[in-house]
């Protein structure tokens, strides 16, 4: 069911995510569409997230934006108030007590784990977006594990210290129950400057020509059944529910949005593997989540493997 | 498959069904006729594969041995008309028995070499001194329509004259040769719209051929007319009763009439994917590699081919994860879901990518659904006045075990 609804207020909106933004001239939604927009997310009971650019919206924007409750994805670089700020590389001073989002290619992350450690000492929450997660290679598995190794050491340590700081790749698994993934086309869709709905800004950046409607006829996302997880034969088996399930990866690297990759499993699963090794070792320090079971100990990477062996 | 075709088999049982890994060489696209019917949208003259393709191709699949660990391998060859391309595929296939012996790879000698051709070309030297050389290990379709008016209805030779010329007479006269190479034939009989009123006299024509096995289906395409259904019960119900009284059930079977369909599926014991596409490899001659024969470019209508990678790159494994996840349920509407009948019911993921509304392999069409209903009504018909037909007789028991064999082939 439809719950969220992202708004890309300008073609240059910062991404968030695995998508990278190709477009570089600016193209402000249409005061229009923007209201339009936040009316279709009153009817239809979403909640909004906004994502901006990294240049100041005129007033009137910001008087529509407020008719409703949101949350601003801002880019670092604009310097204003966020809920989400988007960090512009790894030498950024994430704000203190916030939530950020760091894209970044896999290489540049195994460079970096001391600095996520020092960030998480500053940040509420911290989500990693691996921009090339689909080039993974074995090689890079070995060093992943031990990134999410040496990462897990610093949370671990923030723990014992009284400081519970989430890093999306390491700590959800600990506290999710069931699977949570991003929902594009399910639970949450997008709707683009140019004032039709796309299934994820990625969708949009991709293909202009890709939408799922558009604010005069309505959201008519095709095979809708397709973007959830009963409908994903290798996820809806699976217990990495941290991992993002990226429905663009899967199209990309798959050609189907219900098929993950191989390397976007690997990827999912050394976190869950890693995310299992900090849950014991910060209960090895006192009780933590009495009522939660051990994450289960598995013997593969990726579950299609393990289907197809079975 | 779009076309309603008649194809004699040279074993009515697929060989090693199951276990054996399905290659597939588009050696042309070319071909002598030009059926009216033929779902083949891009054939054309250029697309010959070269001994430089096959080759590349068979060396990187025997270069991959542990990611091809069927116990078996079927090597296909299609077009077009794969005869028209006959010195290239025996230089192929002696390389192929050459390399698999060099390697010791783990398909010599459980291999097979499988054809589908219009025969036009069957008894010209050439081809009969490849199936000389390679006959225990062939298997060799022959496709025709029938009686000569039904099939010179559709089966006209290629060519831009104001008289269209049928090819019966070039087709009918490699049967008997056919058949006395390979006695154990089958055939596979496949139906459209414009079809049905010649269903019940085709397959007797093939019984009359010699043909002991009609394996027959209904195209998968939406090309259904108001009434099809309807028609095509009734064209089943005279070929019952042609069958039964005509004591043709002793020796003859037709997959038409099969004991198995018409009844609900499990949603978690019965959900296995019915096609095969992604188990198979098709490789055409620009040396591109596909799950199946039908997601090649010139056997779609409305989607782009999709692409599993190419002989100098490899497979991309990725692309295949959603072949090989694929189930039943995944991909099924609710009414699928919910029929009372829906055993025997079959699909073609090639026509289910190329009729969805989305690039995707995951919805299925249900463009056959009131045909399958039909044939199933059919079916309880033809099976009631058998069994009644054979217990007043006393038959019954003996009929059971010697009962002929057909097979639900349909592509």
């Amino acid at each position: 069911m439809l719950q969220y609804m992202i708004i890309l207020l300008d073609d240059t909106s910062t991404s968030f995510c695995h998508y990278g933004v190709n477009k570089t001239g600016r193209r402000l939604i249409s005061l229009d569409h923007l209201r339009r927009g936040i009316r279709f997310a009153m009817v239809e009971n979403l909640t909004l997230q906004m994502v901006y650019p990294d240049y100041e919206l005129p007033a009137e924007y910001h008087e529509a934006i407020d008719t409703i409750d949101h949350s601003n994805i801002v880019p670092s670089a604009l310097g204003r108030d966020a809920d989400v700020i988007v960090l512009d590389g790894w030498d950024a001073v994430p704000p203190s007590d916030g939530v950020a989002v760091i894209r970044t290619s896999l290489a540049h992350l195994l460079k970096h784990a001391a600095t996520v450690g020092d960030w998480l000492a500053r940040l509420t929450r911290l989500n990693i977006v691996i921009t090339d997660v689909e080039r993974m290679t074995e090689a890079d598995c070995d060093e992943y594990r031990a990134f999410l190794s040496q990462v897990g050491t610093a949370i671990e340590r923030l723990y014992v210290n009284g400081r519970s700081p989430q890093l999306n790749t390491l700590t959800d698994r600990m506290m999710l129950t069931a699977m949570n993934n991003c929902g594009a086309g399910d639970t949450c869709v997008t709707l683009a400057p140019n004032g039709k709905f796309y299934v994820c800004p990625a969708f949009y950046y991709e293909d202009e020509q890709d939408c799922v409607g558009d604010l005069d006829t309505g959201l008519d996302i095709k095979n809708k059944q397709l973007y959830r997880l009963d409908h994903a034969p290798i996820c809806r088996k699976c217990d990495a529910w941290q991992c993002r399930r990226c429905v663009w990866l899967n199209r990309k690297t798959t050609l189907e949005v219900n098929t993950p990759g191989h390397e976007q499993c690997v990827a999912a699963h050394l976190e869950r593997n890693a995310s299992r090794e900090l849950l014991q070792r910060i209960r090895r320090q006192g009780t933590f989540m009495p009522d939660r079971p051990e994450i289960p100990e598995i013997d593969y990477l990726d579950p299609f493997e393990a289907m197809h062996k079975a | 498959m779009a076309d309603k075709k008649e194809t004699y088999r040279a074993s009515s049982v697929q060989w090693q069904g199951g276990i054996a890994k399905n290659i597939t060489f588009i050696v042309t696209k070319d071909c002598q006729l030009a059926c009216k019917y033929c779902y083949l949208v891009g054939k054309n003259e250029k697309e010959r594969m070269s001994w430089e393709t096959a080759k590349a191709a068979i060396d990187y699949i025997l270069g991959h041995e542990e990611d091809f660990p069927e116990q078996s391998v079927v090597w296909d060859f299609i077009g077009g008309e794969p005869f028209l391309e006959i010195e290239l595929i025996d230089k192929i296939c002696d390389y192929l028995k050459t390399e698999m012996f060099r390697l010791n790879h783990h398909w010599f000698d459980s291999y097979r070499f499988s054809f589908s051709t219009n025969g036009i070309n069957y008894h010209t030297d050439r081809v009969q001194q490849f199936i000389a050389k390679n006959h225990s290990h062939l298997s060799i379709g022959i496709t025709i329509d029938g009686t000569r008016q039904k099939h010179d209805l559709n089966r006209i030779y290629k060519g831009d004259g104001p008289l269209e010329r049928g090819s019966y007479d070039d087709v009918v006269r490699n049967i008997p040769l056919w058949l006395e190479q390979f006695p154990g034939a089958g055939t596979k009989v496949t139906i459209s719209s414009a079809d049905i009123p010649y269903i019940r006299e085709s397959v007797l024509h093939l019984y009359g051929l010699g043909i002991h096995e009609v394996n027959i289906n209904c195209v998968f395409e939406d090309v259904w007319r108001e009434g099809d259904d309807r028609l095509f019960e009734e064209q089943l119900m005279q070929l019952a009763d042609d069958i039964i009284d005509g004591g043709w059930y002793q020796d003859y079977a037709c997959s038409f009439f099969s004991e198995h369909i018409g009844k609900p599926l499990d949603a978690e014991l019965e959900n296995q994917n019915w096609c095969g596409a992604g188990k198979m490899l098709a490789v055409d001659a620009a040396g591109i590699f596909y799950p199946c024969t039908r997601f090649a470019a010139y056997s779609l209508r409305e989607k782009r081919p999709i692409i599993i990678g190419n002989v100098r790159d490899g497979i991309d494994k990725n692309k295949l994860r959603p072949f090989l996840t694929l189930d039943r349920t995944t991909q099924s509407p609710a009414k699928c879901l919910e029929c009372e009948v829906a055993s025997g019911c079959a699909w073609c993921q090639g026509e289910n990518y190329d009729a969805a509304d989305t690039p995707t392999v995951y919805q299925r069409s249900t463009a056959i659904c009131l045909m399958h209903k039909a044939r199933v009504r059919a079916n309880n018909y033809y099976w009631n006045r058998l069994f009644r037909k054979l217990e007043l007789e006393g038959e019954r028991e003996q009929w059971e075990e010697n009962k002929p064999k057909s097979n639900d082939i349909i592509c």
